[in-house]
């Protein structure tokens, strides 16, 4: 008897009933696991949107701005935003140079590299306002990819200038704004570390493409050593880079940095890592709020399973009424309903990741371009970004669609369980 | 009717005594600072954010379009300044060239400080570039002054509007304030010293504020000052500018 019992009455019965179920109003089973697969689709690609996005604000921070670990002064920290290279890195006791050495045989330092930007006036342009951007290019570019899109150091024509060479590369936009090419000079005014303005000319020798606009619209790549010179910044340096061969190093390397300048005495001269910058800590600060979106998002759809499963019980009153005079419990009754519905969350869902992950898939490899379509944004992100492709954002999308849509059709099938199967039978 | 007519009649000669007084006072103005020619040496103190820097050079002025300006501090050694017939270029010791400024590069401060090279180039007269009219008699630094009010005569002017408070005495200007086309107030300048030529008093230090600019301020101060000495023509030469 309980052999019998557990064979008429088990889960695996109910769920066959279920998928039967499904069958008898193919339109309305449609129509809800459609329901479910947008929303499922819209999490899937959302997600690879913003993680494509945060990937690519976090690999243009680390390239452009903050690498792993920075180094510099709290008064330039303070004024970060007008690149000031009047409060550069210094020591009493011992020169820049060798506290880069020091800094660069710390284990775990994979590249130390001082960097100088700042701001500039050119004269005879219609480009009234640059940034100079003082790099050790040869080493730069052993070290970092500039192109993000492209994956190269971003150079269309000519070259980089060599070390302490009178020259410059500008980039593609600006020297489409300013009418000049290779050859030509860029007569312009920049302010000293003393307050000086120092007049310079340097020749055009290349023309470069980072796919970032804000660094291809307005600035400068010179020789580190010569502008270092012309700015009056010998034994300073306005800001130090370090790469990591593991980024998330970067807080054991900024303690043993912060100890090294404690011994040097300079109390002015502070340490950051990458994940402090404001592009960074901003996204990670919405991702609780992307969670909000999707939950919204699966709980609307949700609505329309909810509102299926009501008009199952409607629909099959007299038989819920039967099952009961045939002695299915209130349990049983209720899993039936239940499980059709989870059975529609599943397929649903399954469908939208498919979906989703088709076209995530092929997005991740054709980029977008995030200009076009916001018109120019003041953010630290390139051009164009990809979106994230990742097994596990179907796997979690699949998840997060099967379980919410399911806990909201737990409490209608619960209905069908409280239905009096004498009253059930008289309708 | 009569009495209406008399006391209209003395307010047009009020207005007219003034009219004419402010002018003779701006003359006297011009009279004190306006030199035939010039040598200095001076400095320039330059306090921005906290931070002072001091720069020194000497200089050579004849009439209002030329002047010969080279800086001898050392991270500015080298660096020269010529005003040639009202136009401006600059020499540059890094990079050994001669560039002009020019368009929006004038409205640039002079090595970080309150002073914009457009300062520099207007030498003028005063009654040649403004309409003077005087506003008050009042005291500063316990001194009576007249507060006159400049409107410039061409749209030109980097100043289209001033505010001086001149010296009743000595008819130096104490004090005077700058304004833009909108009426905002750009920067203010106090004369702090004065020597005395002969029968002028000639201003040999002073404080720039740029209002623009947070927590900044220039002095400038003139020394070993020679006004109106024989000085070549060939010092205001582009060669003598890349020599």
């Amino acid at each position: 008897m309980d052999e019998l019992k557990t064979k008429r009455g088990g889960l695996g019965y109910m769920i066959k009933i279920a998928y039967r179920n499904i069958y008898r109003n193919k339109r309305r089973s449609v129509l809800c696991m459609t329901a479910i697969g947008l929303a499922v689709f819209f999490i899937v690609f959302m997600m690879g949107w913003i993680m494509g996005m945060y990937d690519s604000v976090v690999k243009t921070v680390l390239t452009f701005e903050t690498g792993h670990v920075q180094v510099f002064t709290k008064e330039y920290f303070a004024k970060e935003d007008f690149i000031p290279v009047q409060y550069p890195v210094e020591f009493e006791n011992g020169s820049v140079d060798e506290f880069i050495d020091e800094i660069g045989k710390i284990p775990g330092v994979k590249a130390v590299l001082p960097r100088i930007a700042s701001y500039t006036t050119l004269t005879d342009s219609k480009v009234k306002h640059a940034v100079l951007w003082g790099l050790h290019i040869q080493k730069e570019f052993e070290t970092n990819v500039f192109n993000l899109k492209e994956k190269s150091n971003g150079l269309i024509k000519g070259r980089y200038p060599l070390e302490n060479e009178n020259a410059c590369a500008i980039g593609r936009k600006m020297a489409e704004k300013m009418g000049v090419t290779i050859g030509d000079s860029i007569p312009l005014k920049a302010v000293s570390s003393q307050f000086s303005d120092k007049f310079w000319n340097p020749e055009i020798v290349g023309i470069f493409d980072f796919d970032y606009g804000s660094v291809d619209t307005l600035y400068i790549i010179v020789p580190y050593e010569r502008l270092q010179k012309i700015l009056s910044l010998r034994n300073k340096a306005q800001k130090i880079i370090l790469y990591l061969d593991n980024p998330e190093d970067s807080e054991i390397v900024k303690s043993a940095i912060t100890e090294l300048i404690a011994k040097k005495g300079n109390s002015d001269v502070i340490v950051k890592k990458w994940q402090e910058h404001q592009f960074i800590d901003m996204f990670k600060q919405m991702a609780s709020i992307y969670v909000i979106v999707f939950l919204v998002f699966i709980i609307v759809a949700s609505f329309l399973i909810v509102n299926t499963v009501l008009m199952m019980i409607h629909e099959r009153i007299k038989e819920i009424g039967m099952m009961g005079a045939l002695g299915m419990t209130r349990l049983e009754i209720m899993s039936v309903f239940f499980f059709e519905a989870v059975l529609l969350s599943i397929l649903g869902s399954f469908f939208g990741i498919l979906v989703g992950g088709v076209v995530s898939y092929a997005m991740s490899l054709y980029p977008i371009d995030v200009v076009s379509l916001s018109g120019g944004m003041e953010m630290s992100i390139s051009n164009t970004i990809f979106v994230k492709f990742s097994w596990l954002y179907l796997l979690l999308s699949f998840i997060f669609g099967v379980f919410v849509s399911s806990v909201c059709t737990l409490f209608p099938s619960m209905k069908s369980a409280f239905i009096e199967p004498v009253e059930a039978l008289r309708n | 009717m009569v009495k209406k007519i008399i006391m209209f009649i003395s307010l047009l000669n009020c207005i007219g005594l003034f009219a004419q007084s402010a002018e003779e006072i701006i003359n006297r103005v011009d009279n004190n600072e306006v030199y035939d020619s010039i040598r200095y040496e001076g400095e320039m103190l330059i306090r921005l954010s906290g931070k002072e820097y001091k720069k020194s050079f000497f200089s050579y002025g004849k009439g209002t379009q030329n002047s010969f300006m080279e800086f001898t501090n050392p991270d500015d050694e080298g660096t020269r300044y010529l005003k040639k017939d009202g136009k401006l270029f600059v020499y540059s010791p890094d990079t050994e060239t001669v560039m002009p400024i020019t368009g929006h590069m004038l409205k640039e401060s002079i090595m970080g400080s309150d002073m914009s090279y457009e300062d520099t180039i207007d030498n003028d007269k005063l009654t040649v570039r403004y309409s003077v009219k005087i506003i008050e008699e009042s005291e500063l630094d316990s001194k009576n002054v007249w507060v006159v009010e400049l409107n410039a005569k061409k749209r030109t002017e980097s100043y289209p509007k001033q505010m001086m408070w001149i010296d009743k005495e000595t008819y130096s200007v104490l004090k005077a304030e700058l304004f833009a086309l909108s009426g905002a107030k750009l920067k203010e300048t106090r004369n702090l010293n004065f020597k005395k030529f002969g029968n002028r008093y000639f201003p040999t230090e002073s404080e720039m504020r740029d209002l623009l600019r947070k927590d900044s301020k220039t002095v400038f101060k003139m020394i070993k000052i020679e006004l109106d000495v024989d000085i070549p023509d060939s010092m205001f030469s582009l060669r003598n500018l890349e020599r």
